[in-house]
C-alpha cells in the first residue's frame, strides 16, 4: 500500500522549499570549492536555466499548461535590454526592469489568446510563436544584427558578482512563488491544473488566472534572458532554439514537476551534467530525452518525488 | 417570484432533442427530486442550469434575472453549485484545500475559508482524511468532498448529481442526513437520483422528464404512481 506522505498543498509547498534552499544554500558555497571562472560560469548559466525551468514549471507544473515558448521569452528579454542599450543607451538598471515589463505584456497578450485553447493546440501555438519570434530576430539584421549576435554591456566586474546576482534573484522568484502557492492564487491554479471543469463550477475564473500564470512565467523568464545578456555580453537567436525549451522541459520533468524545489535541481542536475556531455556532442539531447521519458512514464514527480519517499 | 424559472427550455445534439422545451420552476427553500430513465435529459438539463451548455431556447431564471447562457463561474457566484454525475474534485490537492478552493473562489478570506473547511470535513466524516491528497481517497469519500464543496458558501441552488450512485450505505446516511438538515435550514435543493427510496423520503415534490420532456411535476408519491411515469420506467408493454 501506499504510504501517505502528504499533508496538504501549502505544508508540502513549505517542506520544498527549505530543501530548495538548501540547494541555494549550498550553491552560495560553491564558490569557495569552485575556483576557475569556467566553472563559476556554468554554474551561472545553470542559474539561468534555473529562472527558465522555475517558470515554466508554474505554468506547466502548477497550473497545468504546457507550453513550449519559455526558451523564446528568454530570448525576447535578452534582446529588449540589448536593443535598448544598443540603439537607445538605455542603462541596464532601465533595460532590465523593461524587458521584464516587455516581456509580461507580450506573455499577457498572447496569453489572452493561447489561454483558451487546450492540450496539444495550447503546445502548438505557443511552438510556433516560439519559431516566428526567433526567425523575426534572426532575419532583422538591421535591427538585431541577426545572426551575428547582439553586443550587450556588462553590469559587473567580476564573475562572483555575477553569480551572487543571478542567486540573489533566483532566491527572491522561489521566495515569490512559495509565497504565490500560499496564496488563494495558488489554490486556484492548481485546482485549474486538476480539473479545469470542476474549478469553473466552483467559482474559480480560469482563464483570468491562466492568463495571469502566463504572463508572469512569461515575466520571469524575460527577467532571466535579460541577466544573462548582461552577463554574456552578447545575445543570439540561439537562445530561442526549440532545443532550449527542450533543455528546460527536461530538467523540470527530472528535477520534478509541480514542486518548488524540482526544476532548481533539475536545472543544476541536467546543465552540468551537460557541460560533461559536451565532448559527445548532439548526443546529449537524446540522453535527456529518454530520462525524461523514463520519468515521466514511472515517476511523475521526478527525482524530488523518490527522494521524499526516500525520506518519509 | 421562484427561486429558480425554468420555461421552454430545449437543447438537441444532431438530430437529438435531449432537452425538449423543459419547463417548471422552484421555490425558495424546496427540495426537489428530478427523476426519469437513463438518457431522459436530466443531466443535460443540469449542465444548462449550471451553465456547462448553452441552451438552444428557452429562458432561466434565477431571483427573477435571466442567467441562461451564463458561463459556470458567473452561475457559481450567483449560487448556483453543482455535484457532477462523474466525480470531479482536484485529485493532487488535500481535502482541506479542495474545500478551500470553493470557498475563496467564492469571496471567503483564507481564514474563513479554513474554519469552514474544517467544519464541514467534520460535519462530513472527512476529519480524519482532510490532510490527505484526493486523489487517495475512496469512492464515496470523494463523492462526499465534492458534495462539501458546494456548501462552503451556502448556495442559492445546489444541484445533485446522482450523488448517492455506488458508495457505501454509510456514507449515503451521511450525505442524506446533511441534505436533510440543510433542506430544514432553507437550502433549494434540486436533486438527480435513481434512488426511488432516497427520493421518496428526503424529497416532497418531484419532476419527472422522459425524452427530454417533463411528464410529471406533483408531489413525489403522486409521480411515482403516476402511469405515464411507469410506462416512461417499464416501457410500453407495462402499463
Amino acid at each position: 500500500m501506499r504510504r501517505h506522505l502528504t499533508v496538504g498543498t501549502r505544508a508540502r509547498a513549505r517542506s520544498e522549499l527549505v530543501y530548495a534552499l538548501a540547494i541555494l544554500a549550498a550553491v552560495a558555497l560553491a564558490p569557495l570549492a569552485v575556483a576557475n571562472d569556467y566553472w563559476l560560469g556554468v554554474l551561472i548559466v545553470s542559474m539561468y536555466f534555473a529562472l527558465l525551468a522555475a517558470a515554466w514549471n508554474l505554468l506547466a507544473g502548477y497550473t497545468g499548461q504546457f507550453s513550449l515558448a519559455p526558451a523564446a521569452f528568454g530570448m525576447i528579454g535578452a534582446y529588449a535590454t540589448g536593443l535598448l542599450s544598443y540603439h537607445y543607451a538605455v542603462p541596464p538598471l532601465l533595460g532590465i526592469p523593461a524587458a521584464v515589463a516587455i516581456v509580461g505584456l507580450i506573455g499577457l497578450t498572447l496569453g489572452r489568446v493561447v489561454m483558451r485553447l487546450r492540450g496539444p493546440y495550447l503546445a502548438l501555438t505557443t511552438l510556433s510563436f516560439g519559431e516566428i519570434m526567433r526567425l523575426v530576430v534572426s532575419n532583422s539584421i538591421n535591427f538585431t544584427r541577426g545572426d551575428l549576435g547582439l553586443n550587450v554591456p556588462g553590469i559587473l566586474e567580476s564573475r562572483v558578482g555575477y553569480y551572487y546576482l543571478m542567486l540573489a534573484v533566483l532566491l527572491a522568484v522561489e521566495l515569490g512563488l512559495f509565497l504565490l502557492l500560499r496564496s488563494r492564487a495558488g489554490l486556484y491554479l492548481q485546482a485549474i491544473r486538476d480539473d479545469e471543469v470542476a474549478a469553473a463550477s466552483r467559482g474559480v475564473r480560469i482563464v483570468l488566472w491562466k492568463t495571469l500564470a502566463f504572463a508572469l512565467s512569461a515575466a520571469i523568464s524575460g527577467l532571466a534572458g535579460a541577466l544573462y545578456a548582461h552577463f554574456a555580453q552578447l545575445v543570439s537567436p540561439e537562445l530561442g532554439l526549440l532545443s532550449q525549451t527542450g533543455l528546460i522541459v527536461s530538467m523540470v520533468v527530472i528535477g520534478g514537476m509541480g514542486t518548488l524545489v524540482g526544476p532548481i535541481g533539475g536545472a543544476f542536475l541536467v546543465y552540468v551534467a551537460s557541460e560533461f556531455l559536451r565532448n559527445v556532442g548532439g548526443y546529449q539531447l537524446i540522453v535527456f530525452a529518454l530520462f525524461v521519458i523514463i520519468f515521466a512514464r514511472f515517476f511523475r514527480e521526478g527525482l524530488w518525488g523518490l527522494l521524499r519517499r526516500a525520506i518519509a | 417570484m421562484p427561486a429558480l424559472l425554468v420555461d421552454r427550455v430545449s437543447k438537441s445534439f444532431g438530430g437529438l432533442a435531449a432537452v425538449a422545451e423543459a419547463s417548471f420552476t422552484l421555490e425558495e427553500g424546496e427540495l426537489i427530486g428530478l427523476i426519469g430513465p437513463n438518457g431522459s435529459g436530466k443531466t443535460t438539463l443540469l449542465n444548462i442550469l449550471s451553465g456547462h451548455l448553452r441552451p438552444d431556447a428557452g429562458r432561466v431564471e434565477l431571483d427573477g434575472e435571466a442567467v441562461q447562457g451564463l458561463r459556470p463561474e458567473r452561475l457559481a457566484k450567483r449560487g448556483i453549485l453543482r455535484m457532477f454525475q462523474l466525480t470531479r474534485v482536484f485529485r493532487r490537492m488535500s481535502v482541506l484545500d479542495n474545500l478551500m478552493v470553493a470557498g475563496c473562489a467564492l469571496g471567503l478570506g483564507q481564514g474563513e475559508a479554513e474554519r469552514r473547511a474544517l467544519e464541514l470535513t467534520e460535519d462530513l466524516s472527512l476529519a480524519p482524511v482532510m490532510r490527505l491528497d484526493a486523489g487517495q481517497l475512496s469512492g464515496g469519500q470523494l463523492k462526499l468532498l465534492e458534495f462539501g464543496s458546494c456548501f462552503m458558501v451556502p448556495p442559492r441552488l445546489a444541484l445533485l448529481d446522482e450523488p448517492f450512485a455506488a458508495i457505501h450505505p454509510t456514507m449515503k446516511e451521511i450525505m442524506a442526513g446533511f441534505i436533510r438538515r440543510r433542506h430544514r435550514a432553507g437550502q433549494t435543493f434540486i436533486l438527480v437520483s435513481h434512488d426511488m427510496p432516497v427520493i421518496v423520503e428526503l424529497c416532497p415534490r418531484a419532476i419527472c422528464m422522459n425524452a427530454g420532456s417533463v411528464i410529471a411535476d406533483e408531489s413525489t408519491r403522486a409521480v411515482l404512481s403516476d402511469p405515464v411515469v411507469i410506462e416512461a420506467y417499464l416501457g410500453g408493454a407495462a402499463a
